[in-house]
């Protein structure tokens, strides 16, 4: 909400070299758990929910491109449907992934939202919740915080591109125009979208149509290769922070036959910034282990006990209060036989239950 | 506009009695003051200064980055006020008319809610706005929200009925770590009846805790917001027959204070509630059954209430006034109870 935007930053020749060897790490260590929550889910210590468990790696590249610490001050993101890779990128552990993935549960916040949320907002983090467009709304107020500040700093919100058809995401999107907050939105398309018909213009919404509706500019992350990917991150992300206001983004169905950010991609990314190929191998061995541990520990961890999950959270009174008597009943003393009338139910034999009780005489 | 301050938050410090308008408005500006985090958010609140003009002036004195103007979305502006609390902020939300929180109700119970739950952290924020019938606004600009939103954890409800209380309650709200409904009643915003002299200190009132109105033994009557004043005047009325009737006003319905009502309760033996939302649903079948639980065997005649009619809010006049609870039908419950 600053009178003028500050000038762009361009992606620095030093940023990309440090941000290929996180970008690196953070694949494999994707890539590992994927193939881990697939083991598991067939061993059936995870729900068949996770048989066919795939990360994009790409909304880790983009996700990379901002700027996450781990104390409070740095970029704020919803992984969004593509979690975990974002996660990854804002510093969550494989364990972390694990213990989401299993609703272990293993920490009360985390017992009480049964793994839907992942949620560390020193690193940023921000856990699921609602329905699509809702998040855009939170981080829209995230990024006014920053703008507010005068910060550097910027939200990230990962939407599944049917996001645009709500309400919500347009409230949100609007709230962030408004007061030309540092807010990227990228709409993650399945390519399960409803097709436009050619010729009533139907179906799918033109992304084109709906950024310059709102008067926000679209960053094309449709890139070919991982560096152009990361490289058109930091370039929205810039924009965003320069106080531009709100940017989108659009990530593109994967294109069958031209994988980004395959392994080949990574190489050739990974030897134009001068990182030598036994480092590569070094931090893929990392990644490889850091995932099997967490998997091991994943067992050895207690489930959480209810009440320490709970606590905290209700409201502060006991779920049922001790019920009241004025004149609590002596089970030794009972009423004289002649106080007693006994109902026709209990003149036929039935229990003291129906007896109906006379009034004593005085 | 005084040399420092707009007038609608300049009675305190003039040592005028202030009216519940004036009231929010002091707590919000003082609040503004003490605490740089706190900011305001909401459609006109800036440059028009709100729709009841609670917030004019403002804009000059705490700029734009702290009297946010929002666009008409009021899911949008609540969604954000919760992410800028989430980064350490205390937005104070405005819905220009509480009726138009339904399309934030999304949010709010979804999101805000369950924040503290989901691990998310404390989330303080406040999502305040006009309530209440009488004023012939049909049924867009008439309602009470509270019971949309009794029935979430997470929240709290707060619905004040002087200015005092008004002051002192919203100062607390803004201050407490978690998200706080805050209904102001229009009937009361400028009623001259409820205009009082303020404390001059900085002074705030504990969130669930009701305040006993009006001292009695034959009856407890149960009330918030307005009602409470129906309820005073009502117990007027019944005093000249000789009936003492204790008013109890609740100020904070969520979380209710039920140990103040089941006091009332073992020392009266007879319980009306009063309150002008609808009936199904509305707070008196709640606090029955914590009577029920509580103080059931010092009940000496049955639990009553007096509410308006199950309906939309009706635009006519005539039928807005049968709509509403009345003084009358509350001394004509209290009589039956006391006579019981």
């Amino acid at each position: 909400m600053e009178d003028e935007p500050r000038a762009l930053e361009e992606p620095r020749a030093e940023d990309e070299a440090g941000a290929v060897e996180d970008v690196l790490y953070r694949i494999f260590q994707a890539r590992f758990l994927e193939d881990k929550v697939r083991e598991l889910a067939r061993a059936g210590r995870l729900s068949r929910d996770w048989y066919g468990f795939q990360v994009d790696a790409r909304t880790t590249v983009v996700a990379s491109a901002m700027r996450p610490r781990s104390d409070g001050r740095g970029d704020a993101c919803f992984p969004g449907p593509a979690s975990p890779g974002p996660s990854l990128a804002f510093g969550a552990t494989s364990l972390e992934f694990l213990r989401w993935a299993g609703r272990r549960g293993t920490s009360p916040a985390a017992a009480r939202a049964g793994g839907a949320s992942w949620t560390d907002l020193r690193r940023g983090l921000f856990g699921w919740s609602g329905g699509r467009g809702i998040m855009t709304q939170v981080l829209a107020g995230a990024a006014l915080a920053f703008a507010r500040g005068s910060e550097n700093r910027a939200a990230l919100v990962f939407e599944d591109r049917r996001a645009i058809e709500t309400g919500a995401w347009h409230e949100g999107t609007s709230v962030a125009t408004a007061a030309r907050a540092p807010l990227i939105v990228v709409l993650v398309s399945t390519g399960a979208e409803p097709v436009a018909d050619g010729r009533s213009g139907r179906g799918r919404s033109n992304l084109r149509d709906v950024a310059r509706g709102h008067g926000v500019p679209l960053v094309d992350l449709g890139a070919a290769t991982c560096r152009e990917l990361w490289r058109a991150a930091a370039e929205a992300r810039a924009l965003a922070a320069a106080g531009r206001g709100p940017v989108l983004g659009e990530l593109p169905a994967p294109a069958l036959g031209r994988p980004c950010c395959d392994s080949g991609q990574l190489a050739s990314w990974a030897e134009r910034a001068g990182l030598p190929h036994r480092r590569v191998r070094t931090l893929e061995g990392t990644a490889r282990t850091e995932v099997e541990q967490a998997a091991s520990r994943l067992e050895l961890e207690p489930a959480p006990r209810p009440l320490a999950a709970l606590a905290g959270v209700t409201a502060g009174v006991a779920p049922l209060p001790p019920w009241t008597r004025r004149h609590p009943p002596d089970p030794r003393s009972r009423r004289p036989l002649d106080a007693v009338e006994l109902s026709p139910a209990g003149a036929s034999g039935a229990s003291e239950d129906v007896l109906h009780v006379g009034r004593a005489p005085n | 506009m005084t040399a420092d301050r707009p007038s609608q938050v300049a009675r305190t410090r003039a040592g005028e009695p202030a009216t519940l308008l004036e009231a929010v408005a002091e707590a919000l500006w003082e609040e503004m003051e003490r605490d740089d985090r706190v900011f305001l958010i909401g459609e006109d609140i800036g440059a028009y200064g709100g729709a009841f003009k609670v917030t004019q002036g403002f804009l000059d004195r705490f700029g734009p980055t702290r009297v946010v103007d929002a666009p008409i979305s009021e899911g949008g502006f609540t969604g954000a006020a919760a992410g800028a609390a989430h980064m350490g902020l205390r937005p104070v939300v405005e819905m220009q008319f509480m009726d138009f929180v339904s399309p934030a109700y999304d949010v709010l119970t979804n999101y805000v809610a369950t924040s503290l739950y989901r691990g998310a952290g404390p989330l303080p924020m406040v999502v305040r706005g006009p309530v209440g019938g009488g004023g012939r606004g049909g049924p867009f600009h008439s309602q009470n929200v509270e019971m949309a939103f009794f029935h979430t954890p997470g929240l709290k409800i707060v619905y004040p009925s002087n200015p005092r209380d008004a002051k002192g309650l919203l100062k607390s709200a803004i201050r407490d770590d978690g998200p706080v409904v805050f209904e102001e009643h229009k009937g009361l915003y400028r009623a001259p009846r409820c205009r009082e002299l303020l404390p001059r200190e900085d002074y705030a009132i504990p969130l669930g805790q009701a305040r006993k109105a009006l001292d009695g033994d034959d009856v407890t009557i149960v009330a918030y917001g307005l009602m409470v004043h129906h309820c005073l005047a009502a117990a007027a009325e019944l005093a000249k027959e000789g009936t003492r009737a204790e008013v109890l006003d609740l100020r904070t319905l969520l979380p209710l204070d039920e140990e103040a009502i089941a006091q009332s309760v073992r020392k009266t033996g007879k319980l009306l509630v009063v309150h002008e939302d609808t009936r199904t649903g509305g707070i008196a079948g709640e606090i029955a059954m914590r009577v029920n639980e509580r103080a059931f065997e010092w009940l000496d005649g049955p639990i009553l209430r007096v509410t308006a009619i199950d309906s939309p809010v009706p635009y006519s006049g005539a039928l807005e006034d049968y709509f509403l609870p009345s003084v009358a039908d509350v001394v004509a419950a209290a009589r039956y109870l006391v006579e019981y």
